[in-house]
C-alpha cells in the first residue's frame, strides 16, 4: 500500500489532479471501501486525491429536484427531515449501512462509484431515477444511474473524472418508497438481498400509475425488476397483486449462491422483500392521506 | 451458610480502572525498543508434497532480518496428547494455513513483502475435507506416520482416528430390546471461532544468558513454557513466559500459536520480534471449535423413561490431534446428558482431516453434543405425546445418583434449575402465537480440575500480594479468589494487590482454562489464609504475650477478646519483616480424585466432572415463516453455580455464554470448500452484535459443591452449552420444522418450510 | 513517497508526526505515539475497537489515513477523564459490570459518548443500534448497555 497522497481543496483542483493520474489515481471520499480493498491488495492507486477537504461537495438541496452531493455521508441522509415521508426509503437505505462509525465517513458518491452489486444506497437512488453527475478534464456530463454501473466495480465513470452529485425529481403526490434488506445478522450486514420500490397512485389512491421495484445482490449490479414493474401497472396494489410481483421478480432476478447465500434462498427473499416493500409504499400513500 | 462481608457480593473487578482508562496493556499493545515484526507465510493449499521453498528472495528484501522455514529449526513433533505438530511443514503440507515460513522485518510492510517474496512449490494432493472423507474405506492417511508418534498411551488410535474415546454402561443391545420405542437421529455442527477481540499476540526476547521471555496473550503460560522449551530445544527454565492483559480467550488460547514464532525469529536476530496473528489467519490457522456429526440411538418406555442410548460423535480435530482426543473424552460424558440411562455405549472420535486444528472452545464438545442429546430430547417428548419438561424431569439425574462413569453426583441443582427457567419463560404458553414458540434445555458440566498455587505475602501497610500463576482473561475469576483471600484475611478487596501469570516468579497454575480460575486459585487463596493464621497468631502471641488459643484474626488484626488486646496484621507485617523475613505463604490446591468406575471407559482422558455444574435455558422466539429469520424475545438461564461468589460477574459469564452460543446457534460458522475457508474475514463470519442479542435474564442457582471456595462450581464455560439445542428446540416449537444442524440459518429454516408446504 | 510532516492534535495536544501516507491513524496512535488504549483488531473496519472521535465523530480508526488527520481533532480513551475524574461513562462502565477482557471497552466507550452527545436521553433500543459497529466477545452486551443507560442517566452537566 505505497501511494502518494494529495489533498485538494476546490472541485477544479480535485478535477485537475483526476485528470493528471487518470488510471494510476483514485478519490477518496470515507475510505470504507476503497481503504479496505487497498489494504487486502485488490487495489494499487499510486495516487490518492482525499476528497475531505473539498467545500461544496456535501449538501443536500431540496428545491424543486433533489441534490445531493457526492460527499453526502449516510449519516446525514439517515437524519435528513425532508426525506421523511415519501423518500423514507433513502433514510432505510442509509440506516441500515454498517455502523455508526461507517456511515459518519461513508458517502452517497462512495456508494455510487464502488458499484457494488449489495450496495445499500444506490438501489434507493435507481428507484428515484437518478441521474448522476461527473466532472472531468473535458467537462460535466449527466447520465441515468442506471446507466452508470455495468459490473461489480466497473462503471460509466472515466477514471479521470469526480463524481459530483446525484439528482432526482421530486415525488408527485400519492407516491410513496420503502427499502427492506436481509442478512443474517440486524445490523453491519452486506445485504443478502435488498429491494428498493417506488409506488405512485392515481388521485383516487387505487390504482398504480408508476411504479419501481429495484433488486440488490441478484444480479452483477443492482436491476430493476421490469416485469414486476408491469405487471403492477395500472392495477390496485391488491394482495393477490403484490403476491404475484413478487413472484415476478423473483423470476427475473439472476443471483448466485455464494458464501452468504443460496441462489435459490435470494430469489425466495425477492419474492418476499419485494412484496412487503409494495405494501408497506401502499400503507405509506394511505397514511400520508 | 455463615455470612460473608466479601465473597458473594457484587463488587467492582479489581483490574477495570485500567481497561476502562485505556492504560491496561494487552500483549497486542506490547512492544519493546527496536523491535521487529514477525509474520507467517501459511500454505494456501489444503494438502500436497512441499517440493520446494526459496526464501533467497525474501531474504534480500529492505528491512528483513530474518527468514525461517523448516530447515532453520529443530526436527521436533510436539503436541498434548500426540507429538505429530512441527513449527513448519517440512515435505508435506496437512492444510491451508499450515505455517511454511517465518520472517522478522523492520517494519509490517517489509515483513508482508517478503513473505510475498518467498517462492513455493506445492505438487497438490486431494485433500481429505471431512470426517467422512477421512473414515471412508481406503482413505489416504493425513499422517503415514501415525503410529510412530509418541502419545498418550490410554488413546485407542488408529490411522486417521487419534482417539477414539468410549463409556460402555450395562448392556445397550438389551436395553434397546427392552425398550418400546427407539429413535435414531443424526446432527451435524459446523467450526466457529471463540472470537475473541485481540488477536494472538507474542513478543520474544533472549537475553545474553539465553533465557527468552515470551510476553503472550495466553491462557496457560506454563502450559507454553513446557511447549516452547520443546521447540526450541532448551530447559524449562530458560523459559519465561509473561501474560500481560488479554483480551479474551474462550479456550483459543491455549496452545502455543505465535509464541513459537516470536521466539525462534527473536533468537535469529538477536531482537525483539512481535507476532500477531490477522483475522485470516485467526479464521484459518487458529483453534476453532471442531466440527462435529452426531449419531444418537436412544430407546425409551412409552411412558418416558430412557433406557439405552448408543451415540456417537466425530469430531474433525483437523490436521493434529491438538485438543481432540480428549475433547472427544469429554463428549462422551455430554452425550450421555444430565440423564439417567441404565443402557449406554457412547463414543467420542478425534478424526485427522486436512483443515487447521481445531481445539477448545468454551466448553469443548459440550454445544455440538447438546444440541444432539437435547433435540433429540424434544423430538422424543413429541413423539410420545409429552411435554418436553415432564419427559425431562422424569429422567434427570438427581442426588446421590450416579453419573455414566459411575461417579457420585451431589448438589444437583438440575431440576430447580429446570423448574425455575420454565416458570420464567411461561413454559405452559409454549405455542404463544402462530410463528411463536418457546424451546428449553439441559446440561451439565465439569469443574475442571489440576492444581493452583498462590503466594500471598502481607505487605507493612496491611495489604495483601496474591501472587498467582493464573492469568485474568477477562473473566474476573481473579477478581473473585481475591473477594475469598479477602474475606478470609478479613481485609477488604480494596487491600489486595494481584500479580499473576510469570512463569518466573509465580506459582505454577494449571491455568485460565475448563470453569477453573476462582474455583482452584480461590481454594489455594484459602489455603495459604490457613497457613498465614497460623504464622499470625503465632506472632501475635509472642508479640501481645498471650496464649495463641486466645487469639482469632478477625478484621484485618489478631484479636484476644478477653484480654482485650490486639496486634494488626501491618503491625504484624513489619515485625515479621525486622526478625523473620516477613509474612508470607504458600497455599496451593488440587481437586481432590473423583471416584468412578474405571471398568466402563477406555481411551478416555477424562472420565468423570468434577464439582459437576447444572443448568437449563429456555428461549422465546418467532419464525418469519416467509424469510427464516429469527427474533428471539426473551432469553432466560438458570445455572446452579455452587455458590455466587460476585453475581454480577457471574450474570456476566452468562450473557456472554449466552450471546457467544446464539451465534453458534443461528449465524455463525467457519465456510469450507474443499479444505480451504470462504469466509476469512469479519465480513463474513458473523458475530452477533448489540441488536442481535436478547437482554439475558439470570437466575443463579446455589447447591453448593462440597469443594469449591464456600460451595462454589465452575460457572465460564456452561452458558456457552445449551442455546444451539433451546433455539433448536424453540424454532421446532414455533414452526414444527426441525432442523438437525447447525448453524440454524434463516436459509435453513425457510428452505425447510417451503420442502414442508410441497 | 517519502514521509510526511504533519501535526495531530490528540486528546488536546498537538504531536508531530512524520509518517508515510499509507499510515493509518491507529498505526500511528499505537505505534508512533504509543497511545495503545485504542485497540486493534481486524483492520476491516468491521469490530470497532478501533473507535475514536474525529472531529467528535466516532470513526474507525483502522480506515483513516493519519495524513487525513491534519488540523482535525482526535479524542481517544485515554483522553477522556479529566486527571483523576473518570469521565461518568468510564464511572458507569465500571459500577454496572460492563468490563469483562476490556480489549472493546475504548471503542464501545467512545461510540457511545459520541452517541449520547447526540441524543442525551436514547432508549436501550438506540443505544444497542449505535453500538452496532462494536463487536464484545466477553459480555453479551447487556451490562455494557446498561452502563450507557445509566451514563445517560446522570445530570446532563457530568456529561
Ligand atoms: C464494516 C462495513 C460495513 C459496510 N456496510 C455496508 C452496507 O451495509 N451497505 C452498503 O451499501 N455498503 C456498506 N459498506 C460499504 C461502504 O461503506 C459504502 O459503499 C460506502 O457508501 C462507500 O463510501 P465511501 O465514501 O466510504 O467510499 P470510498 O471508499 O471513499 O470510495 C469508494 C470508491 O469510490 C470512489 N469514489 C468515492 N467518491 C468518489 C467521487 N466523488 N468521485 C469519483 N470516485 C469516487 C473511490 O475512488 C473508490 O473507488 C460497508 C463497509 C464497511 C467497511
Ligand atoms: S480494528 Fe478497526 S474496526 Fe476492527
Ligand atoms: S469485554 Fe471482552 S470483548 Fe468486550
Amino acid at each position: 500500500m505505497h501511494f502518494e497522497y494529495h489533498e485538494p481543496t476546490s472541485v477544479r483542483e480535485a478535477v485537475e489532479l483526476g485528470a493528471r493520474f487518470g488510471a494510476d489515481g483514485r478519490f477518496l471520499a470515507g475510505g470504507t471501501d476503497l481503504l479496505i480493498q487497498m489494504r487486502r491488495g485488490q487495489l494499487r492507486p499510486r495516487h490518492v486525491v482525499s476528497l475531505h477537504r473539498v467545500p461544496g461537495l456535501d449538501a443536500i438541496d431540496v428545491d424543486g429536484a433533489v441534490t445531493l452531493g457526492a460527499l453526502v455521508t449516510h449519516r446525514r441522509l439517515e437524519r435528513e427531515p425532508s426525506f421523511r415521508g415519501a423518500l423514507q426509503a433513502l433514510i432505510e437505505g442509509a440506516e441500515v449501512v454498517g455502523g455508526h462509525q461507517i456511515r459518519n465517513v461513508a458517502t452517497v458518491g462512495g456508494n455510487i462509484v464502488n458499484a457494488s452489486p449489495a450496495a445499500d444506497v444506490a438501489p434507493v437512488l435507481l428507484a428515484l431515477d437518478a441521474e448522476v453527475t461527473c466532472l472531468g478534464p473535458g467537462g460535466e456530463r449527466s447520465l441515468p444511474l442506471e446507466a452508470f454501473a455495468s459490473a461489480p466495480g466497473v462503471t460509466a465513470r472515466r477514471p479521470d473524472e469526480l463524481l459530483t452529485r446525484a439528482r432526482f425529481a421530486r415525488l408527485p403526490p400519492h407516491s410513496a418508497t420503502a427499502f427492506l434488506k436481509a442478512g443474517r445478522r440486524r445490523a453491519m450486514e452486506i445485504s443478502l438481498v435488498c429491494v428498493a420500490a417506488r409506488v405512485t397512485l392515481d388521485a383516487s389512491r387505487e390504482r398504480c400509475l408508476d411504479v419501481r421495484i429495484v433488486l440488490g445482490a441478484v444480479a452483477p449490479t443492482a436491476m430493476r425488476a421490469r416485469a414486476a414493474e408491469l405487471g403492477l401497472r395500472g392495477q390496485p396494489l391488491t394482495a393477490q397483486a403484490l403476491r404475484e410481483a413478487g413472484r415476478a421478480a423473483a423470476g427475473e432476478c439472476r443471483p448466485i449462491s455464494d458464501v452468504r447465500a443460496s441462489a435459490r434462498y435470494r430469489a425466495l427473499l425477492v419474492a418476499t422483500l419485494v412484496e412487503r416493500a409494495l405494501a408497506r409504499c401502499g400503507e405509506r400513500i394511505r397514511q400520508a392521506a | 451458610m455463615t455470612a460473608t462481608r466479601i465473597v458473594g457480593r457484587s463488587l467492582p473487578r479489581m483490574d477495570a480502572p485500567g481497561k476502562v482508562t485505556g492504560t491496561a496493556i494487552y500483549a497486542a499493545d506490547f512492544a519493546l525498543p527496536g523491535m521487529l515484526h514477525g509474520r507467517v507465510l501459511r500454505s494456501r493449499d489444503p494438502h500436497g508434497r512441499l517440493v520446494q521453498i526459496d526464501a533467497s528472495r525474501a531474504a534480500r528484501v529492505r528491512g528483513v532480518r530474518a527468514v525461517l522455514t523448516a530447515a532453520d529449526v529443530a526436527d521436533v513433533r510436539y503436541g498434548g496428547s500426540v507429538k505429530d505438530e512441527e513449527v513448519f511443514a517440512r515435505d508435506r503440507v496437512r492444510f491451508a494455513g499450515q505455517p511454511l515460513a517465518a520472517v522478522a522485518a523492520t517494519s509490517p510492510e517489509a515483513a508482508a513483502e517478503a513473505l510475498a517474496a518467498i517462492e513455493v512449490a506445492v505438487e497438490p494432493l486431494p485433500p481429505i475435507v471431512d470426517v467422512t472423507d477421512a473414515l471412508a474405506a481406503g482413505a489416504p492417511l493425513v499422517h503415514e506416520g501415525w503410529a510412530s508418534y509418541a502419545a498418550l498411551p490410554i488413546l485407542h488410535r488408529d490411522g486417521n482416528v487419534c482417539n477414539r474415546a468410549r463409556i460402555v454402561v450395562g448392556d445397550v443391545e438389551r436395553g434397546f430390546e427392552e425398550a418400546d420405542r427407539i429413535f435414531e437421529h443424526r446432527f451435524v455442527t459446523r467450526s466457529v471461532h471463540q472470537g475473541y477481540t485481540e488477536p494472538r499476540a507474542a513478543v520474544a526476547q533472549w537475553d545474553s544468558a539465553g533465557q527468552v521471555t515470551v510476553w503472550s496473550n495466553t491462557q496457560l503460560p506454563f502450559e507454553i513454557q513446557s511447549t516452547l522449551s520443546e521447540i526450541l530445544q532448551v530447559p524449562v527454565s530458560k523459559v519465561r513466559v509473561v501474560v500481560p492483559g488479554v483480551g479474551g480467550g474462550f479456550g483459543g488460547k491455549l496452545r502455543v500459536g505465535v509464541e513459537h514464532f516470536a521466539a525462534l525469529l527473536a533468537r535469529k536476530t538477536g531482537r525483539a520480534v512481535k507476532v500477531m496473528t490477522t483475522s485470516e489467519e485467526e479464521l484459518t490457522a487458529a483453534y476453532a471449535r471442531q466440527p462435529a456429526i452426531v449419531e444418537l440411538k436412544t430407546g425409551v418406555t412409552t411412558d418416558g423413561r430412557l433406557l439405552a442410548r448408543e451415540g456417537r460423535l466425530w469430531f474433525d480435530t483437523g490436521a493434529f490431534a491438538g485438543s481432540g482426543p480428549g475433547v472427544a473424552s469429554v463428549a462422551t460424558l455430554m452425550l450421555a446428558g444430565p440423564y439417567r440411562i441404565p443402557h449406554l455405549l457412547l463414543e467420542g472420535y478425534a478424526v485427522y482431516t486436512n483443515k487447521t486444528n481445531f481445539g477448545s472452545f468454551r466448553a469443548p464438545s459440550g454445544p455440538q453434543a447438546n444440541f444432539a442429546v437435547e433435540s433429540q430430547m424434544d423430538i422424543i417428548a413429541d413423539a410420545l405425546h409429552l411435554d418436553p419438561l415432564d419427559f425431562r424431569l422424569r429422567n434427570i439425574v438427581r442426588e446421590g445418583e450416579e453419573g455414566p462413569t459411575g461417579q457420585v453426583l451431589t448438589a444437583v441443582g438440575l431440576e430447580e434449575c429446570l423448574r425455575k427457567v420454565a416458570d420464567a419463560i411461561g413454559w405452559k404458553d409454549r405455542r404463544p402465537a402462530p410463528g411463536r414458540g418457546k424451546g428449553i434445555a439441559c446440561g451439565w458440566w465439569t469443574t475442571t480440575g489440576g492444581s493452583s498455587g498462590v503466594y500471598v505475602k502481607i505487605n507493612p501497610d496491611g495489604t495483601v500480594a496474591l501472587n498467582t500463576g493464573a492469568a485474568e482473561i477477562g473473566t474476573a475469576a481473579l477478581t473473585g479468589a481475591a473477594q475469598v483471600l479477602a474475606e478470609d484475611l478479613g481485609v477488604e478487596l480494596a487491600d489486595i494487590n494481584v500479580v499473576s501469570a510469570d512463569t518466573l516468579s509465580t506459582p505454577f497454575d494449571f491455568g485460565a482454562q475448563g470453569s477453573r480460575t476462582a474455583f482452584a486459585v480461590g481454594n489455594a487463596c484459602r489455603a495459604a489464609v490457613a497457613d498465614l493464621k497460623r504464622q499470625v497468631i503465632a506472632l501475635g502471641a509472642r508479640q501481645l504475650g498471650v496464649d495463641e488459643s486466645a487469639l482469632e484474626l478477625r478484621d484485618g488484626a489478631v484479636v484476644a477478646p478477653a484480654e482485650g488486646k490486639r496486634a494488626t496484621l501491618a503491625e504484624l507485617a513489619r515485625i515479621s519483616q525486622a526478625s523473620g523475613g516477613g509474612l508470607i505463604a504458600h497455599g496451593t490446591f488440587v481437586a481432590p480424585p473423583t471416584p468412578y468406575d474405571a471398568k466402563r471407559v477406555e481411551g478416555h482422558v477424562y472420565p468423570v466432572f468434577h464439582s459437576p455444574s447444572f443448568h437449563a435455558h429456555a428461549v422465546d422466539l418467532s419464525v418469519d415463516a416467509d424469510t427464516g429469520e429469527v427474533t428471539i424475545h426473551r432469553y432466560v438461564v438458570a445455572q446452579d453455580v455452587g455458590f455466587a461468589m460476585n453475581p454480577t460477574y457471574i450474570e456476566g459469564q452468562i450473557e456472554g455464554g449466552v450471546a457467544q452460543g446464539l451465534g453458534q446457534a443461528l449465524s455463525e460458522e467457519i465456510v469450507y470448500d474443499a479444505g480451504r475457508v470462504l469466509n476469512a474475514n469479519l465480513t463474513d463470519y458473523k458475530m452477533p452484535t448489540a441488536v442481535d442479542v436478547p437482554r439475558i435474564e439470570s437466575i443463579l442457582v446455589q447447591h453448593p459443591s462440597l469443594v469449591g471456595p464456600f460451595g462454589a462450581k465452575g460457572v465460564g464455560e456452561p452458558p456457552n452449552i445449551e442455546p444451539p439445542a433451546a433455539v433448536a428446540n424453540a424454532v421446532a416449537s414455533a414452526t414444527g420444522v426441525r432442523i438437525t444442524s447447525l448453524p440454524i440459518t434463516a436459509e435453513k429454516v425457510a428452505l425447510a418450510l417451503r420442502e414442508r408446504e410441497r | 513517497m517519502g514521509k510526511l510532516a504533519l501535526s495531530l492534535t490528540i486528546n488536546g495536544e498537538s504531536h508531530d508526526v512524520l509518517v508515510e501516507p499509507h499510515r493509518t491513524l491507529l498505526d500511528v496512535l499505537r505505534t508512533d505515539l504509543g497511545l495503545t488504549g485504542t485497540k486493534e483488531n481486524c483492520l476491516d473496519a468491521e469490530c470497532g475497537v478501533c473507535t475514536l472521535l474525529l472531529d467528535g465523530m466516532a470513526v474507525n480508526a483502522c480506515i483513516v489515513l493519519a495524513v487525513q488527520c491534519r488540523d482535525r481533532t482526535v479524542v481517544t480513551i485515554e483522553g477522556l477523564a479529566v486527571g483523576a475524574e473518570l469521565h461518568p461513562l468510564q464511572r458507569a462502565f465500571i459500577d454496572a459490570g460492563a468490563v469483562q477482557c476490556g480489549y472493546c471497552i475504548p471503542g464501545m466507550i467512545l461510540a457511545a459518548r459520541a452517541y449520547l452527545d447526540e441524543n442525551p436521553t436514547p432508549s436501550e433500543a438506540e443505544v444497542r443500534e449505535a453500538l452496532a459497529g462494536n463487536l464484545c466477545r466477553c459480555t453479551g452486551y447487556q451490562k455494557i448497555v446498561d452502563a450507557v443507560m445509566r451514563a445517560a442517566g446522570a445530570p446532563a452537566a457530568a456529561r
